[in-house]
């Protein structure tokens, strides 16, 4: 069948099967495909796939072994066709394209899970913490002629606690001046 | 002696990152260093802790352990890979997956012939070390919680595992777990939470110690699995716990950025017995402590303020000498300021781009210590973010800030830069020479025609630049077959030398124009930190790592006489006891007797036509030359002129204009940029 099928390549669009012999099954009324043709061509998808990835692989390892070695004119020639999506996409017959992503997703999603666990230890609920501005104020405070905070001291920084403090200071004065009744 | 305008520059936003892990060779004095970025520092200890080596980091990899087997050097991360190091060449050598997740801990047995690694789903993972790689051999017996911290008893035959709420002990030949110690969690609100233990540590006695995430500090026998002792030290975490080489030391440190000592004595005058006691607190860090390392002679500390100390203890240094004193590293010992003297312009370098400014200017005059008023403000003309994964490793910009240039483990890139009226095009080199790969330094001729860049063994390429192309010209190689790479370069004013410094400490230098070796500056047994040849008479001046300062005449190929002066002299005590290397020299054309050089935290003139001073005389001087009449100041001036009004210096050059440019970075806003500290309770706050 997986003959069959690369001779009807030019015709299905997208990799529909199309004109199989037909073997209902129970309870299905479409049309299903036979079995060991649907076996044969997932294992063929399986195998160029994992032979592309092996493929992306050997180059990505092949790249790193060239950038220890001398450079020679041949080799020029293969950083071309690495350079870019081209090095990790590889196109099978029948309008099938593979392509190797460029983070194995699950070990990302691990490594995201175990950043995130270490985050939440530290940095989490319950892990007392502080700003900066509170740690270095901290002398600003015991000091013997005690100033302010270090946001408020220093000119460039916090500009919008700056900006709050000053629409509190006016908002202050404002009532202040109110005659009390 | 001098008035300059200076262009105080305060807006290079340089974050450093923070230090996770580190792992110390007691053979070699190396310590190795790993930060949040990924970037792999190497320090020789026995060189005034000069940082030798940087390995540039790479995005999705950050090493969460680290370790030495003989002169190798592997990491292990959470991106589940081993990797091991090239040090000769600055990158990683290979990776390996360990399939396991992501990996906590790893830690090689006493022999060097098997590494550990701890993993997320809960296996203790052997990998045997071969000559070129390493190994898959086997598993430990899985069990049920990541595995947090690793350490082998010094025999090879056990191994203690930190887990969450439990510690265990394997066998290393069966690979079953013989034991498991229960850790209490905290009390109150975190006894909902697991705690973790987040370090540990196996003696030969077979005692071991953990630190864990509730803050304490336990000690265990490991032959009968039981609690022998519990020291609460902190309300938060315990990170990290190292021991010293006799295991009569322990250091815990804390989330506090405390580092705790406990030490194995008796703990009164007439007992017999010893125990671990707590003795000493040292608070060198103002947030967490992620790695310890415990030496003979002192504790190395670094964590989330990105500052490496190392703090001798005074038991074991003679007490108030220039060896006993705190060191803290702060800054690289590396330029990441680019300046191009003849446009004003600025290049910083960031690990994941590079941004062009030009300084502002001003008009005004006034005495000295008087602030001008700025007439035209510093703009950032071009921000450059980098291509692939690979953190820049080296970036320069040439004197008329035409050319710029970056390289990182993957990519070398060169661009052109034109300036019309206000505008500013840049554009990139396309076809760059094969040979420009795995480049570590670069550097251009001062008349912008050739780029030079270091490469493996030594060597350095010349590629020749016009308009918009780049052709290789040729390979400059040193005659000793150095595998080292090379960290400074350095291209003289008129074009004709080129000079090269080198790890193992070489300094070569090149004719450029017979295109061959010059000379081969005497190995000296220190590290050179900064190098410069002079516009005129072509003399070699060498910063290195222990503050000496040698000139050598290119021409007559030897030291010059006001080296062996110098030499014969010997240098001021307290100039020798400074804190940080010099990494920057450069000269005046106005004054040729003048060398300019600063550190971190000085910047000095050094005029060669003035008497050296003497040890009894004072160095810093100028404060007191200044409030004295006219005629008294010539009889009390030495050669070092040292001024300490600029702080936390990552650059000073010399502008054509005989205005200086000094880029500081203030680490209060460095520090304001950090992660959060804990929160101390201070009465009266």
């Amino acid at each position: 069948m997986a003959r069959r099928q690369r001779g009807e390549a030019a015709r299905s669009s997208s990799g529909k099967l199309t004109d199989e012999p037909s073997l209902t099954l129970p309870d299905s009324d479409d049309e299903a495909p036979e079995e060991v043709t649907f076996e044969d061509s997932k294992v063929e998808a399986l195998r160029s796939m994992k032979q592309a990835l092996d493929t992306a692989r050997r180059k990505q390892k092949q790249s790193e072994d060239e950038a220890a070695k001398e450079e020679t004119g041949e080799q020029k020639s293969k950083k071309k066709k690495k350079r870019g999506k081209a090095a990790h996409t590889r196109n099978l017959k029948g309008n099938y394209t593979v392509t190797m992503l460029k983070d194995q997703l699950s070990t990302s999603f691990q490594q995201q899970t175990a950043e995130e666990f270490i985050q939440s230890r530290l940095y989490g609920p319950g892990s007392c913490r502080t700003t900066s501005n509170e740690l270095l104020s901290l002398e600003n405070k015991r000091a013997i002629n005690k100033s302010a905070a270090v946001q408020f001291v220093k000119k460039e920084w916090a500009c919008k606690e700056k900006a709050k403090a000053e629409k509190l200071k006016k908002r202050w004065i404002h009532k202040q001046q109110i005659p009390p009744c | 002696m001098g008035e300059f305008k200076v262009h105080r520059v305060r807006f290079f936003d340089y974050m450093p990152s923070a230090i996770r892990a580190m792992a110390f060779n007691s053979r070699t004095e190396r310590l190795a260093l790993a930060r949040a970025d990924g970037a792999v520092e190497i320090f020789n200890f026995a060189d005034h802790y000069f940082q030798e080596k940087i390995i540039p980091g790479q995005d999705g990899r950050a090493a969460e352990a680290l370790c030495w087997v003989g002169q190798r050097l592997f990491s292990a991360g959470l991106n589940g890979e081993i990797t091991e190091y090239d040090l000769e060449n600055l990158k990683p050598k290979y990776t390996v997956e360990a399939y396991g997740g992501p990996i906590w801990a790893m830690s090689s047995n006493g022999e060097g012939t098997l590494l550990a690694v701890g993993c997320e789903d809960g296996t203790v993972k052997m990998f045997e070390i071969l000559s070129e790689r390493i190994q898959f051999q086997r598993n430990l017996d899985r069990q049920k919680g990541r595995i947090i911290s690793l350490s082998w008893h010094p025999s090879g035959k056990l191994i203690a595992a930190g887990m969450m709420d439990m510690i265990r002990i394997f066998d290393a030949e069966t690979g079953h777990s013989t034991y498991r110690l229960l850790v209490d969690r905290g009390f109150g609100p975190s006894r909902c939470k697991e705690v973790v233990v987040w370090s540990i540590a196996f003696l030969s006695d077979h005692t071991i110690i953990s630190g864990d995430s509730a803050g304490k500090v336990q000690i265990w026998d490991g032959l009968t699995g039981t609690l022998v002792r519990t020291h609460p030290v902190t309300k938060w975490d315990v990170m990290a716990l190292s021991v010293s080489p006799d295991e009569s030391s322990v250091l815990a440190g804390t989330s506090e950025g405390t580092v705790i000592q406990f030490q194995f004595i008796t703990a009164t005058m007439d007992q017999q017995d010893k125990e671990w006691v707590r003795t000493r607190t040292f608070k060198n860090h103002s947030h967490d402590v992620r790695a310890l390392v415990h030496t003979e002679t002192a504790v190395v500390s670094g964590g989330m303020d990105t500052q490496l100390v190392v703090r001798p203890l005074l038991d074991k240094v003679e007490k108030n000498t220039h060896e006993s004193a705190l060191h803290k590293i702060a800054f690289p010992h590396r330029n990441l300021v680019c300046c191009a003297k003849k446009a004003g312009l600025l290049l910083f370098q960031f690990s994941d781009h590079l941004e062009l400014w030009r300084i502002g200017e001003s008009d005004g005059h006034g005495k000295p210590g008087d602030s001008l008023p700025v007439k035209r403000k510093p703009e950032k003309l071009i921000q450059l973010k980098r291509k692939g994964e690979h953190h820049i490793c080296s970036s320069a910009l040439s004197p008329c800030g035409g050319w710029l240039a970056y390289s990182t483990l993957s990519v070398v890139r060169l661009y052109r830069l034109q300036y019309n009226d206000n505008d500013i095009s840049i554009t990139k080199v396309s076809k760059l020479p094969k040979e420009l790969r795995s480049v570590h330094q670069l550097c251009f001729s001062s008349d912008s025609s050739k780029l030079f860049a270091s490469s493996s063994h030594s060597s350095v390429i010349v590629v020749a630049l016009n308009q918009l192309e780049c052709k290789y010209l040729h390979t400059l190689r040193p005659k000793s077959g150095s595998v080292q790479p090379v960290h400074l370069l350095c291209a003289s004013e008129d074009g004709k030398w080129l000079a090269t410094a080198s790890t193992d400490c070489e300094v070569h230098v090149y004719n450029l124009c017979k295109q061959k070796l010059h000379c081969t500056v005497p190995v000296y047994s220190s590290c050179p930190t900064a190098i410069g040849i002079h516009p005129t008479t072509s003399n070699l001046v060498v910063a290195y790592a222990d503050h000496q300062i040698f000139e050598y005449s290119l021409i007559q190929r030897e030291y010059t006489d006001w080296s062996r002066k110098l030499q014969k002299q010997g240098l001021h005590r307290l100039w020798l006891e400074r804190d940080t290397p010099v990494t920057h020299i450069t000269f005046s054309s106005k004054n040729p007797a003048h060398i300019f050089m600063h550190d971190t935290f000085m910047f000095c003139i050094i005029d060669q036509s003035l008497p050296l001073p003497e040890a009894r005389t004072m160095l810093y001087n100028q404060m007191t030359l200044r409030s004295l009449p006219e005629h008294e100041r010539l009889r009390q001036s030495h050669a070092f002129k040292i001024c300490k009004t600029f702080k936390h210096l990552m650059c000073v050059r010399l502008l054509e204009d005989h205005s200086v440019v000094v880029v500081e970075r203030p680490l209060l806003d460095i520090m304001s940029q950090l992660p959060a500290p804990v929160r101390q309770k201070k009465f009266a706050t």
